[in-house]
């Protein structure tokens, strides 16, 4: 049992901290959600610069050899700053999924360039029924093309690479690299309602390129643990912003001529936040942990599940106190507190929603 | 960063399990498993055990005839037993008197208690609750005044677990009414419950069970030598004593015992034939109790390594309560009517003695209190 960050994450997490600090302050984070792109360009390159991107890439192809321990410090780090970064498309998902599915010819070709920065890549897996594809790919004289679509596609529009997923005739569900720009990719871009960009994309025999390495039936839920693990991370962040937030409120607002904090009714439910904000903290931990293969708990697939129904329903109940503890102030879209309940809704529904997972907890018959 | 356990660890819980295995006698197992309190010979009897093994008091050292275990190991071995489910150590000989002996007892006392409270030959209880002193203990008002014989003990102390049957009884009791601050003017006292003016009265819980009782002093003389250290120090001791249920404050083992019952029973109604939309929802709810469970266990690991602040241990208290509580309910509701015979009913009985442990040894109210003051600062 040793919970003690390395001298390489320590470093990252140090570096990453004063980053973020200095450059991603509510007020600039509120200024890049209206620059076009949706991110702060200049952060971006950054992170790629601290070794962010590339801290869970193998060091052959340019990274620094880390998993899902420096995913979760990451994560937890931007989800506190409602960070607008394409970092889970690209750094975490793309990365997994060329890391579980695509050749060492594909890896090479794209692992050192997102550890770089010089590319953004988005995950385009989720439909309207949780854990099913709809969408066909189809084996052309030039190579497979895809057809159908992806709702809401997170940083789908600008991005310059989509790992798509599409069900193979006889070969069931595969993963598939496609140029953004190339023909027969349309998005209908939009921004979620936490001020993320994203995108509906239609494939219209867009050419596709299968991550043909040694790909197992288990490597979507392999890559979707990855991306599940990291998600919840973020709400850890977004958690511990709320409640960061609030405690401060309660030391500084006065009503009835005395601070608000000195209210039981209110230090209580404060304690509550807390409770949950390490929960799920400790949870977090050990999900990044059991993934990273470095955890005597473990507790087998089911972890994975139970971690994102947990967190995600903490997650709703801290951000939603914070603003009710708050009061009316909370309510208002040009202070930080409201947002972490947007961040929240948005990290809830990615991967399978708290309802898809607890559902598959209990054992009922997925799609 | 890693949870892994060493390969000493994993060796000494391996042991542990196999002791527990070949010592704990099947039809205690089965009683704790239906909900059933161990009983004073249940307790006497695993408690020899133990101490036959050298395990009687796995956080005294080693001169006391402890184990001397290190916090890892006690862990390890509490949740071990729990998980059985074999009785822990004593709790009022082992967990509690025992420390505060070895760090404050006379050397007299030592000699006299340690080897006795190891080998449960006496059983002691704890009498430190009052019936206006519950969560705001240091009112007490048990009135121990000193004369030339010794002691004398009047007032009344309350919700005594064990007490019927127990042969000694620990007490703070209040030696200088006139202090400035009422926790400076207490003491800690052994006195033999066959002294005469001690009248012990059952209290049945809602349960229908007795555990708990009422103890009544009335001019109990106790001799000075039966005083634990200083005069007027004893709230020290008692915060001192307190500290040392680490290893039991979350129940983990516990609730993990509860939940790998409640696994058994859902598998079991499945077998039966029940209606797999009906288990559906139970199968969910006992995972994520489980996860709220395999929680706080990190959490607990996070404080213990030194990853997580150690004043978030109310927490441990205030949510491990709840946890064992949600398991316990789950457990009552899905065995249904059967549980609810009041002859044969113990899973119903366990079920609503559990509402004690979030208002035993601090409530849940007094545990938040703390939080509030010491992690957030608020007050």
């Amino acid at each position: 049992m040793n919970l003690q960050l390395n001298d390489v994450q320590q470093q990252l997490l140090d570096s990453l901290t004063r980053l973020l600090g200095r450059e991603y302050s509510f007020e600039k984070r509120q200024q890049y959600v209206t620059d076009d792109n949706g991110h702060s360009a200049e952060t971006w390159r950054t992170l790629a610069e601290l070794g962010v991107l590339g801290a869970a890439i193998p060091e052959a192809f340019g990274g620094f050899g880390g998993d899902a321990v420096d995913e979760m410090l990451v994560s937890q780090a931007l989800g506190r700053c409602l960070s607008l970064e394409p970092y889970h498309g690209t750094a975490v998902m793309a990365a997994a999924a060329l890391g579980a599915a695509g050749s060492e010819q594909q890896k090479a070709k794209l692992l050192p360039r997102i550890a770089q920065g010089d590319v953004s890549v988005a995950w385009a897996h989720g439909e309207a029924v949780p854990g099913g594809v709809s969408v066909q790919a189809a084996a052309g004289v030039e190579g497979w093309c895809v057809f159908g679509s992806k709702p809401c596609v997170i940083h789908g529009a600008g991005s310059d690479y989509l790992v798509v997923s599409a069900q193979v005739p006889d070969s069931g569900v595969r993963l598939f690299l496609v140029n953004g720009h190339s023909v027969g990719v349309q998005r209908d871009s939009y921004r979620l309602i936490d001020g993320t960009p994203a995108a509906d994309v239609r494939f219209d025999g867009a050419q596709a390129e299968l991550l043909d390495g040694d790909a197992g039936s288990a490597v979507i839920e392999r890559v979707l643990a990855l991306g599940i693990s990291a998600a919840c991370a973020e709400m850890v962040g977004a958690m511990q912003g709320a409640y960061a937030l609030t405690v401060d409120y309660l030391k500084t607002r006065k009503q009835f001529g005395r601070l608000i904090g000195a209210n039981q009714a209110l230090q209580h439910r404060a304690v509550d936040m807390l409770a949950a904000l390490e929960q799920s903290r400790s949870l977090s931990l050990s999900l990044a942990l059991a993934l990273a293969g470095r955890n005597d708990l473990a507790t087998g697939p089911e972890q994975v599940h139970a971690a994102k129904v947990y967190i995600g329903q903490t997650a709703r109940q801290v951000t939603q106190e914070a603003i009710q503890m708050h009061g009316g102030i909370g309510m208002t879209e040009e202070y930080a507190v409201g947002h972490y309940l947007r961040r929240v809704l948005v990290l809830d529904q990615l991967h399978g929603d708290t309802r898809y997972h607890l559902g598959c907890l209990e054992g009922r018959p997925r799609h | 960063m890693d949870l892994l356990y060493s390969e000493q660890h994993k060796a000494f819980r391996q042991e542990i399990r196999e002791f527990i295995a070949g010592n704990l006698p099947d039809d205690m197992r089965q009683r704790l498993r239906a909900g059933g309190f161990a009983s004073k010979a249940d307790t006497e009897l695993w408690q020899r055990r133990l101490n036959a093994r050298g395990w009687g008091a796995p956080a005294w050292p080693k001169a006391f005839g402890g184990a001397g275990w290190d916090a890892a190991e006690q862990q390890i071995f509490a949740d071990e037993c729990a998980c059985a489910p074999a009785p822990p150590p004593h709790i009022f000989n082992i967990t509690m008197l025992g420390p505060v002996l070895i760090h404050f007892g006379s050397d007299a006392q030592r000699e006299y208690f340690l080897p006795k409270l190891r080998n449960a030959d006496i059983q002691v209880c704890q009498g430190f609750s009052e019936p206006g002193s519950g969560s705001d203990l240091a009112s007490l008002k048990t009135r121990a005044e000193r004369t030339a014989d010794g002691y004398l003990v009047n007032g009344q102390k309350i919700w005594t677990s064990q007490a019927h049957y127990s042969d000694w009884i620990f007490c703070l009791v209040r030696t200088d009414p006139g202090a400035t601050k009422p926790q400076s003017g207490i003491s800690f006292i052994l006195i033999d419950l066959k002294s005469p003016g001690i009248t012990v009265r059952p209290i049945i819980s809602i349960d229908g069970r007795h555990s708990l009782n009422e103890v009544f002093f009335d001019n109990v003389l106790v001799p000075a030598e039966n005083l634990v250290g200083e005069e007027n120090k004893g709230w020290d001791y008692a915060k001192f004593l307190l500290g040392h249920e680490r290893a039991y404050i979350a129940g983990i083992g516990r609730s993990k015992e509860r939940v790998a019952y409640a696994k058994d029973l859902l598998a079991r109604l499945q077998a039966e034939g029940r209606p797999a939309d009906m288990l559906a929802p139970w199968r969910g709810r006992i995972a994520m109790i489980e996860a709220d469970l395999h929680a706080l266990e990190v959490t607990q690991f996070r404080m213990h390594g030194g990853h997580a602040d150690m004043k978030l241990s109310p927490m441990l208290k205030a949510r491990g309560s709840e946890i064992f509580q949600a398991i316990t309910d789950v457990i009552c509701r899905m065995s249904g009517t059967d549980a609810l015979r009041a002859d044969t009913g113990t899973l119903t009985k366990s079920f609503l003695y559990s509402r004690a442990v979030s208002i035993f040894g601090g409530s849940t109210e007094v545990q938040k209190n703390i939080l509030s003051a010491t992690v957030l600062d608020l007050r």
